[in-house]
């Protein structure tokens, strides 16, 4: 639709747009922001793994965990500055997430489901068990990030986000578009074909589980800076079925819905702050409705509003 | 350590493990029917508990108690059956996993604001005074819990083996569309299972309230019963019924033996090692998929 200048500058742009917002609104709202952006990080790389790939993934918010706390850890324990505990901390997700591709490679549908959701529930137990490390369910306050021997303000906590976040997406919007990308979808739409076309099926697995980790590890150090305190309820089960309630409402495979999706329901505890209580239950009933009447997502209904007479996500019709 | 100390615990592993294997059985039943693997399976055990809860508070004894639970646990499956899964069960496998994971998660927290997350305790239908022989303890609800397994156990693989819906549903199972050729409605085999696993759900939500406390998070027994599941081979009823008992055994045993972190890390240790290896169970037919 664009050239890839042209995208590159909308990001620009959209960063630009964002500090901009980010400065004017005050701090609170500009905190919820925050969160909005690093859902959206951990959104877009799930959507990579199961919108375009189609994978299933019940342990997106382990991996989240796995760069929270490594990061976290290696920002207090070995003293290295937020710039590279975070970036490391995605490192580590991604070879977790290459560990876990290892098994997965051979799984498909409810046995891929289960070994997320075993892969999950370690993760959980050992968070909680190695309290020494990991402060255990009572939670870790994390190390205020300093940049020059500074500490950062809020609002440059919320600028690194934010710059982040954006330079995430462009790369999604690259890498959708790339080689990796278009075995992503030939692993989808046709396993067999695939490899009948010489796309190694197990490779492009493992790539696209280690990079949705990259994503969600990138989102967990983020998370961390941000909200200054991490505790593994953050991570479990619910978190991962959140995240994958922002890419089913905003359509599975589409970047742009990942993005509306998140930032979207990212307001919905904000919305329903008086009847807090709720908040689950409308998550459930979301998830639930988003599947039985709208299951292509927003993207889809933006796409019949704007007929264009080319491919799609969802491949060329046979 | 005496030989009686491992008979002790091997009391107690079956017992947990019989809990394991009713939930594990729930799964395995409307998954050899229809390939559908609910998820959701845990809540329905905790709606049982609750079930349980509310009838006993109208002053009901235990023998109307446990009929009218198991009947309500059929009424909701056969409500969901109908109007969630039908709509989505031509769907790929991720919306019907993720459809079956929202239902759970709306019933807990439904649970969770009706009831609140303050744990209720009742009493077992037969006393705490512990049974003794032979200088071998045992509670009267595990063995209760126990023998009710038993006894579901070989009531559904009577009913797969024998009864006419029961039949139809192995042949749906194993080809839906030369089952709809014999004059087999296939909706009507998806209703039997569902309302068969959701009944064996509320049971088992009603033999562990004494055991665990009745509260929003029963359902995570599902888990367990996930990992009893695989190790049975997903489509064995017998098989899910032993793997029950032997997730039962492994974690009393691994607690014993190396310690709490090692207990609660087995099960999922285990499950993962399987999937990597074994897939299909240690007692499930081989199901060869090759990309």
């Amino acid at each position: 639709m664009r050239t890839p200048n042209e995208r590159t500058l909308l990001c620009i742009g959209a960063a630009a747009a964002l500090l901009v917002v980010g400065a004017l609104v005050g701090s609170y709202p500009a905190y919820l922001l925050g969160l909005a952006m690093v859902n959206v990080i951990a959104a877009v790389g799930l959507n990579l793994l199961v919108g375009n790939s189609g994978q299933i993934s019940l342990c997106h918010s382990s991996f989240m965990a796995v760069g929270a706390y490594s990061s976290s850890l290696l920002a207090s324990g070995a003293g290295l500055p937020f710039w590279a505990a975070i970036p490391a901390g995605s490192v580590v997700a991604a070879i977790v997430g290459a560990l876990l591709g290892l098994p997965a490679r051979r799984l498909h549908g409810i046995y891929l489901a289960l070994a997320t959701l075993g892969f999950l529930q370690i993760v959980q137990i050992v968070v909680e068990e190695f309290a020494d490390f990991t402060g255990g369910v009572r939670g870790l306050n994390t190390a205020k990030p300093t940049l020059l021997g500074s500490p950062l303000t809020s609002y440059g906590v919320y600028c690194v986000v934010a710059i982040v976040c954006v330079l995430a997406v462009w790369l999604a919007i690259n890498i959708k578009r790339s080689r990796i990308g278009r075995e992503f979808d030939a692993v989808r739409l046709s396993p067999h074909a695939a490899q009948a076309l010489g796309i190694s099926v197990a490779r492009v697995k493992l790539t696209a589980f280690a990079l949705s980790a990259a994503y969600a590890g990138l989102a967990g150090g983020l998370f961390a800076i941000l909200v200054g305190f991490i505790d593994p309820n953050e991570f479990g089960i619910a978190a991962s079925l959140r995240q994958l309630t922002y890419i089913v409402v905003g359509g599975l495979g589409s970047i742009g819905g990942a993005i509306v999706g998140a930032a979207l329901l990212s307001g919905l505890p904000e919305l329903l702050r008086p009847i807090k209580e709720y908040t689950d239950f409308a998550a459930a009933l979301v998830l639930l409705g988003a599947l039985l009447f709208m299951p292509h997502g927003l993207a889809s209904a933006w796409q019949r509003l704007t007929p264009k007479p080319k491919a799609t996500w969802r491949g060329v019709p046979a | 350590m005496p030989a009686s100390f491992y008979v002790q615990l091997a009391i107690a592993g079956i017992s947990v493990g019989s809990v394991y294997a009713l939930i594990a059985l729930s799964i395995v039943v409307p998954f050899k029917a229809s390939g559908v693997l609910n998820f959701g399976q845990g809540e329905l055990a905790t709606l049982g508990a609750y079930a349980a809860l509310v009838l006993s508070q109208f002053g009901l004894p235990y023998y109307l108690v446990a009929p009218l639970v198991i009947a309500s646990g059929a009424l909701i499956g056969l409500m969901i059956e109908r109007a969630l899964i039908r709509p989505v069960i031509k769907a790929p496998a991720f919306t019907v996993i993720i459809a079956t994971f929202a239902i759970g998660l709306a019933i807990k927290s439904a649970i969770a604001l009706h009831w609140g997350d303050t744990p209720y305790g009742v009493a077992g239908p037969f006393g705490d005074e512990p049974l003794v022989f032979n200088g071998l303890r045992a509670n009267p609800t595990s063995l209760w819990i126990v023998l009710c397994t038993v006894a579901i156990t070989a009531l559904v693989g009577g009913f797969f083996k024998y009864a006419r819906p029961g039949k139809a549903m192995r042949a749906v199972s194993i080809n839906p569309e030369a089952a709809t050729l014999m004059g087999i409605r296939i909706n009507g085999s998806y209703r039997w299972a569902w309302g068969m696993s959701s009944a064996i759900g509320a049971l088992a939500g009603l033999l562990v309230a004494p055991v665990v406390g009745i509260n929003p998070e029963v359902g995570g027994l599902i888990l367990r019963g996930l990992v009893a599941a695989v190790l049975g081979g997903f489509t064995s009823i017998y098989g899910a019924v032993i793997g029950g008992i032997l997730v039962g055994l492994l974690e009393t045993f691994a607690a014993v033996g190396l310690g709490g972190t090692v207990k609660n890390l087995a099960p999922f240790l285990v499950l993962l090692l399987l999937l990597a290896f074994r897939p299909y169970g240690l007692f499930g037919s081989r199901e060869i998929h090759r990309v």
